[in-house]
C-alpha cells in the first residue's frame, strides 16, 4: 500500500505542475492589467510602469514562470500585490477559517445526508419519499447566498438564537494561534468563552455550506440503497430473521457506501477551496473571498499559491477516498 | 394535529421573517466603543507612503499625524502637528513649527522624523507619491531647520490651501523612524512590509491589530496632544454583505453602517433609533468619449450625446443617492460653478448630430463596470443615444479590465468615476483638463488649450483671479469636453442615534472618528 501511495504522491505532483503552467499561463493571457487592478484608475501612469518593472511584470510570459518556479523550489510562494505579504503568510491565515467551516459543513452534510438518504430509501415509494425528493429538489435550486441571508434574518435577527456575520464576537479576543483554528486554539488555551464563540459563529455558515452538501450526499444515499436493497444477500439476511435496522446499517449501507464516500470526498475538495458567498454574507475571512479577490485582481502571486494548495487538496481527497475504499471492501487491492 | 402543529410552525416562520415594524434592538457594544461594519477587503497596506484605497487612508487619518489639516468644512488650513507655519513671500517655502508631541512609541515627534517620513514617499514611489512629487521637487527640499522646525520648499507658489493639499494628506502621516529603521531589512529598507500591518505613527488612536477579512481593531491615544479621543476602542468590522450589515445594525452589534443599498438606507432612516446622514462628495461619475475615435473628434457630436442624455432617469436609477451635476469640480469645493446646461432636448442633440454630418448615426461600443446600479445606467444611456442615431453596444467588464483598455486609449465610450485625491480643484482640472498630466484628457486624446490655464490656475496667488481661472476651465470642459458628467455621489452612513459627530465628509480622507462619542 505504500508504494502505491508514493505513486500516487508522485503522479499528483506531476499534475500539479500540469495545473501550474495552465493556470500561469491562463492567467497571464487574459486581458487586464494587474497593476491596474490593484492601483486603480487614478494612478499616474509612470506610476503604473515603474510598479510593473518593479514587481517584473514587464517581462516576458517564460521568464516570469521561470522566475516563480526557482522561488517555489526555494518555498517561496511569492508575495501578493493585493495584500503587501508573503503568499504564504496569507494562506496560513485564510485557509485554516475554511477548514473549520468546511469540515464542520461536511460533517452536517455527510450525517444528515445519510441519514435522510436511507430513510428515503427505506421508506421507498412512500410520501416521505416524495417529500423527502421534493426537498433536495429545492435544496438544490436554492442559492446559496438566499439561504444564508434568510436564515440570517430568521436564526439572529429575528429570533435572537444565533450570533451574526463574523467569526468571532469582536469583543472576544482571539486565543494565541497554535494550529490556526480558532475552535481548536481557545480549547487548547481553554479560553471557553471564545470556544462558545467560535462554535456559535459557525454554525449558521456551515450549515448552509453544509446544506447543498446534504442534499447531494442524500440523493446518492438513496439511490445506492435502492440498488443494494434489491440485491440477494439483503434479501438472505431478513429471511434470516436479522433485526431490519441491522439489516439496513450493516448488510446494505456498508456495501451501499463507496460512492457516498466518493462523493463526500468530491464535496470536501470543494468546500476546501472556499465557497465565496457564503463568506461573504458571513463575514468568514476564509479562502474562498481571498482567491475571489485574487482573480479580480489579477494577482498572480496568490493565484498560483491558492492554486497550488487546491490541487494539493484534490490529489490527497481523491487518494483518501481510494484508501477508504480498501476499508470498506477488503476485495481492493492496491497495487 | 400534524396539521395544527405545521401551521403554527408556519405562523412562527411568517412571523420571524416579517419586516420589524419597532425599532432598534438594544446596543450590545459598550458606551466607549465604536464598532463599524464595512468593506475593508480594499485595503493593500496601513504605510502611509503606500495606502491608497479608502478604508486604508481613513484610518491611517487617525493612526498618523499630519503636519495640518483642513476645517470640517474644507473652507480653511488648521493645525495638527505644527502648531504654526510662516510662508515665504513667494509663497514657494514654508517653514513649520511643530508643537509638543509623542509617538505612541513614547519617542518625541522631531523634524526629523517628518523629513524622514516624507523622503520615504519619494523612496517608495507609491501609488499615492504623485501628491507629494507633483508639488515637492526633490526630497532635499523637506529640511530640518532646527529641532522642532521643518521647512519645505515647493517647485511653485503654493496657496494655503493647495499646500495643506500636499501636508494635510495622509501620504505625508509622520512615521517613527527609530521604529521603521527597526524593522526595515536590507531588502526592505524603508520598512514597507513592516509598516503594511503595524503602526509608527503619533496620531489620536493606536492600531491594536489588522486580521484581514476580520476586523481592524485601534484603542485611544492616552498621550495625544489634542487630549485622549472619547472613543478608547474603534472597531472596523468587515461585513462585505450589505443585508448582513443592516441586521447587525438593527441587532446592536454594530453601530455603524457603511455599505447599506439605497433602499436600506431609506429603511434604516424611517425607524426610530437609527439616522442617516449624507454629503455630497469630491467625487464624478461621468461618461468619457475617446476623442479618437472619429465621431467623437467633433464637438458637436459629443455635445449631442450631452443633450440626448436623460439626467433625471440615472438619478432615478442610483435611488437618489447621486446629486445632479456637470461640472468637473464638485460641489462644495473651492471655484465650483453650478451651471447645468444639458438637459434632455433630443431635436437639439438631432440637430447636432446633422451638423457633425452624422445624421444617420454610428456604432460605439460602451463599456460599463459590473458595479451595481451602473449596468443599469448603461441600458438607459443605449436607448437615450438610439434616439440621435447611436447604436450603442454596452459590455459589462470588471473596472479593471475598462481601466487597461481605458489607459490604452482604445475605448469609444466608458462609464467611470473619478474621486478628487485632494480638496483643491486643480486635482479635478489636471484630470479632466490639462493634456500633458497624462490622466483623463489624455486618456480620452483631448489635447486642448486650455491646458495652459490649468497650469496657469495652479500658480495664481489670488483667490478671486484663481476661481476665474476654474471658472473658464470648467466653462470650456462643459462646452467642448469629452466628458458627459452626470453625477455627484452622495456618501452615505447609517448610524444608531446615540452615535453622535460622526460626520460623512466629501473626501474620502478626513472622515474624523476622534470626536465621536456615544450618549
Amino acid at each position: 500500500m505504500w508504494a502505491y501511495i508514493v505513486r500516487r504522491l508522485a503522479l499528483a505532483s506531476v499534475a500539479i505542475f500540469g495545473v501550474l503552467v495552465i493556470v500561469f499561463v491562463l492567467s497571464h493571457v487574459i486581458p487586464g492589467d494587474p497593476v491596474v487592478a490593484i492601483l486603480g484608475g487614478q494612478a499616474r501612469e509612470d506610476i503604473v510602469e515603474s510598479l510593473r518593472q518593479r514587481w517584473g511584470l514587464d517581462r516576458p510570459i517564460h521568464e516570469q514562470f521561470i522566475r516563480f518556479i526557482g522561488r517555489l523550489l526555494q518555498g517561496d510562494l511569492g508575495t501578493s500585490l493585493a495584500t503587501n505579504r508573503p503568499v504564504a503568510d496569507d494562506l496560513r491565515a485564510f485557509f485554516p477559517a475554511t477548514i473549520e467551516l468546511a469540515t464542520t459543513a461536511i460533517v452536517i452534510g455527510a450525517l444528515a445526508g445519510l441519514a435522510v438518504g436511507i430513510i428515503s430509501a427505506v421508506a421507498h415509494g412512500k410520501w416521505i419519499d416524495h417529500l423527502v425528493r421534493f426537498l433536495s429538489l429545492i435544496g438544490l435550486s436554492m442559492p446559496v447566498f438566499w439561504l444564508g441571508l434568510i436564515l440570517l434574518l430568521l436564526l439572529y435577527a429575528r429570533l435572537g438564537l444565533l450570533p451574526g456575520p463574523g467569526q468571532l464576537d469582536i469583543f472576544v479576543t482571539r486565543p494565541p494561534s497554535v494550529t490556526g483554528l480558532i475552535t481548536v486554539d481557545s480549547l487548547l488555551a481553554r479560553d471557553y468563552a471564545a470556544l462558545r464563540s467560535a462554535l456559535g459563529h459557525l454554525v449558521l455558515p456551515a450549515v448552509v455550506l453544509g446544506s447543498h452538501a446534504l442534499v447531494g450526499i442524500a440523493r446518492i444515499t438513496r439511490a445506492s440503497m435502492l440498488e443494494v436493497l434489491g440485491q440477494d444477500y439483503v434479501k438472505v439476511a431478513r429471511a434470516k430473521g436479522l433485526a431490519e435496522r441491522t439489516v439496513i446499517l450493516r448488510h446494505a449501507l456498508k456495501n451501499a457506501l463507496l460512492p457516498i464516500i466518493t462523493v463526500i470526498g468530491i464535496y470536501y475538495g470543494g468546500l476546501l477551496e472556499g465557497a465565496v458567498l457564503t463568506e461573504t454574507v458571513f463575514a468568514w475571512p476564509g479562502l474562498g473571498r481571498y482567491a475571489t479577490n485574487a482573480m479580480l485582481s489579477q494577482d498572480f502571486a496568490a493565484i498560483m499559491g491558492v492554486t497550488i494548495l487546491i490541487a494539493l487538496i484534490f490529489s490527497l481527497a481523491n487518494l483518501a477516498v481510494d484508501l477508504a475504499y480498501g476499508l470498506l471492501n477488503p476485495k481492493i487491492r492496491y497495487e | 394535529m400534524r396539521i395544527r402543529q405545521a401551521l403554527a410552525i408556519l405562523m412562527l416562520v411568517a412571523v420571524a421573517i416579517a419586516p420589524a415594524a419597532a425599532g432598534a434592538a438594544p446596543s450590545r457594544v459598550p458606551a466607549n466603543v465604536l464598532v463599524i461594519g464595512m468593506n475593508t477587503s480594499d485595503s493593500v497596506s496601513l504605510d502611509p507612503a503606500q495606502a491608497f484605497e479608502f478604508t486604508s487612508v481613513w484610518v491611517n487619518y487617525h493612526l498618523y499625524d499630519t503636519l495640518v489639516d483642513f476645517s470640517r468644512d474644507f473652507a480653511r488650513v488648521v493645525p495638527r502637528l505644527a502648531s504654526s507655519w510662516t510662508a515665504s513671500a513667494d509663497l514657494k517655502t514654508y517653514t513649520f513649527t511643530l508643537r509638543p508631541s509623542r509617538f505612541h512609541s513614547g519617542a518625541p515627534v522631531t523634524a526629523d522624523a517628518v523629513v524622514f517620513s516624507i523622503q520615504r514617499v519619494f523612496a517608495l514611489k507609491m501609488a499615492p507619491s504623485f501628491i507629494v512629487t507633483d508639488f515637492i521637487k526633490a526630497p532635499t527640499d523637506v529640511v530640518a531647520a532646527g529641532p522642532n522646525r521643518v521647512r519645505v520648499t515647493f517647485n511653485q507658489a503654493m496657496p494655503e490651501m493647495l499646500m495643506a493639499s500636499v501636508l494635510a494628506n495622509p501620504v505625508t502621516g509622520v512615521v517613527d523612524p527609530a521604529l521603521v529603521r527597526r524593522n526595515s531589512t536590507p531588502a526592505d529598507p524603508q520598512g514597507n512590509k513592516w509598516l503594511t500591518d503595524h503602526d509608527a505613527g503619533s496620531g489620536p488612536y493606536i492600531l491594536m491589530g489588522w486580521t484581514r477579512n476580520l476586523k481592524i481593531e485601534m484603542r485611544a491615544f492616552d498621550n495625544y496632544w489634542r487630549g485622549r479621543p472619547k472613543m478608547g476602542r474603534i472597531f472596523l468590522q468587515d461585513m462585505p454583505e450589505a443585508t448582513a450589515q443592516m441586521l447587525a445594525l438593527q441587532q446592536g452589534d454594530i453601530d455603524v453602517a457603511m455599505g447599506l443599498l439605497p433602499g436600506q438606507f431609506k429603511q434604516v432612516a424611517a425607524q426610530p433609533g437609527f439616522q442617516v446622514k449624507q454629503t455630497p462628495t469630491f467625487t464624478l461619475r461621468y461618461l468619457t468619449m475617446n476623442v479618437g475615435y472619429e465621431p467623437f473628434s467633433k464637438k458637436e457630436v459629443r455635445n449631442a450625446v450631452k443633450y440626448a442624455l436623460d439626467y433625471e432617469a440615472y438619478k432615478r436609477i442610483f435611488e437618489d443617492t447621486i446629486d445632479p451635476g456637470q461640472t468637473i469640480v464638485p460641489a462644495n469645493m473651492f471655484a465650483h460653478l453650478k451651471d447645468r446646461p444639458y438637459q434632455r432636448n433630443i431635436d437639439r442633440a438631432r440637430a447636432l448630430m446633422r451638423e457633425a454630418g452624422y445624421e444617420r448615426g454610428f456604432k460605439a461600443e460602451l463599456m460599463v463596470p459590473v458595479d451595481v446600479p451602473l449596468p443599469d445606467v448603461a441600458a438607459k444611456m443605449k436607448e437615450d443615444l438610439a434616439q440621435i442615431g447611436i447604436e450603442v453596444d454596452v459590455k459589462v467588464l470588471r473596472n479593471a479590465d475598462i481601466l487597461g483598455v481605458y489607459r490604452a486609449q482604445k475605448h469609444q465610450l466608458a462609464i467611470q468615476r473619478w474621486g478628487a485625491d485632494y480638496p483643491d480643484p486643480d486635482n479635478l482640472a489636471k484630470a479632466f483638463a490639462d493634456f500633458d498630466s497624462r490622466v483623463l484628457a489624455w486618456r480620452n486624446q483631448w489635447d486642448h488649450p486650455v491646458k495652459a490655464k490649468v497650469k496657469q490656475a495652479v500658480q495664481e496667488r489670488d483667490p478671486a483671479r484663481r476661481a476665474a481661472l476654474y471658472t473658464e476651465i470648467q466653462k470650456t470642459v462643459l462646452d467642448e469636453g469629452p466628458y458627459a458628467i452626470f453625477a455627484y455621489p452622495l456618501r452615505l452612513v447609517a448610524m444608531r442615534t446615540s452615535v453622535k459627530g460622526l460626520d460623512p465628509s466629501p473626501l474620502y480622507t478626513t472622515y474624523d472618528m476622534s470626536n465621536v462619542t456615544k450618549e
